[in-house]
C-alpha cells in the first residue's frame, strides 16, 4: 500500500472512531465545566469517564498529527522546517496524551 | 520569485459557501487540538489541589471563559458536521455544485444551532 493512501485511510478511519467520542464529551464538557473542583474530580476520576476520555484523547491526538502534517505540507515550504514541525507535532501528540492518562490514574 | 499569478489572491477572492466551509474546516480543526490540550492541562491542573483549581474556577466562570466555552462547543460541533460532510463525499455522494452548497450551508447553520441549543440546555443535561 502507498504511504499516501495509509495515511489517508488512517485519517478517515481515526475521524470515524473519533466522532462519537467529540459528541459524547462535547455533551459532558458543557455541563460540567463550570462545576467547583469536587465535582470536576470526581468526573475524571470516575472509572467509565476516564476511560472514555483517553480513547477520546488518543484517537484525537492521533488524528490531529497526521491532518497537522497535511496542513504542513500545504503551507511550509522548506523541507527541514516542515520535518521540524512534523517532529514537534508527533512528538506532542505522544506526551501530552501520555501525561494526561497518567494523571487520570493517579486523581 | 517568477512572475506567475498568484491563486487565490485572497484580497480580491470571491468567497464562496464550498471554500468557506472548507478553509473554516482546517482552522476549527487547528483551535480544536490547542482547545483539546488545553483541556489536557486543566486535567492536569487537578492534581494540585482545590486551593489552585480556584483560578481555574474563577476563570470558567467569567465573561471570558464562557466565551471559551461556547466558542468550543461551535468550534466542535462545526467540526463534526463538515467531517460527516467529508464521509459523505468519500462515499462519493454529494459533489453536484447545488448539493454541496447546501451542505454547506446546513453545516455552517447547523453548528450555530448546535450551539444555542446545547448551551441553553446544558442545566436540563445534569
Amino acid at each position: 500500500m502507498l504511504s499516501a493512501t495509509k495515511k489517508w485511510l488512517s485519517l478517515k478511519l481515526s475521524s470515524v472512531i473519533m466522532v462519537p467520542f467529540m459528541i459524547w464529551f462535547l455533551i459532558k464538557i458543557v455541563t460540567i465545566y463550570d462545576d467547583d473542583y469536587q465535582n470536576i474530580k470526581e468526573f475524571f476520576s470516575d472509572p467509565f469517564s476516564a476511560i472514555i476520555f483517553s480513547i477520546f484523547i488518543v484517537v484525537t491526538f492521533f488524528h490531529s498529527a497526521i491532518s497537522l502534517s497535511e496542513i504542513f505540507e500545504d503551507y511550509i515550504n522548506s523541507e527541514k522546517s516542515r520535518k521540524f514541525a512534523n517532529m514537534m507535532v508527533y512528538l506532542s501528540s505522544f506526551i501530552i496524551p501520555a501525561i494526561t492518562i497518567i494523571t487520570l490514574y493517579k486523581l | 520569485m517568477n512572475n506567475n499569478p498568484l491563486s487565490p489572491h485572497v484580497q480580491i477572492y470571491n468567497w464562496h459557501i464550498s471554500s468557506l466551509v472548507s478553509i473554516s474546516h482546517r482552522i476549527t480543526g487547528v483551535i480544536n487540538i490547542l482547545a483539546l490540550s488545553l483541556i489536557c492541562f486543566w486535567v492536569w491542573m487537578l492534581l494540585l489541589g482545590s486551593e489552585s483549581y480556584q483560578i481555574i474556577f474563577n476563570f470558567f466562570n467569567s465573561f471570558v471563559g464562557k466565551f471559551f466555552i461556547i466558542g468550543f462547543i461551535w468550534s466542535y460541533s462545526f467540526q463534526i458536521l463538515s467531517e460527516i460532510r467529508h464521509w459523505f463525499w468519500d462515499l462519493g455522494y454529494g459533489f453536484e455544485l447545488k448539493t454541496s452548497k447546501i451542505t454547506g450551508a446546513l453545516v455552517i447553520i447547523g453548528s450555530i444551532i448546535i450551539t444555542v441549543v446545547l448551551y441553553s440546555l446544558r442545566g436540563l443535561l445534569l
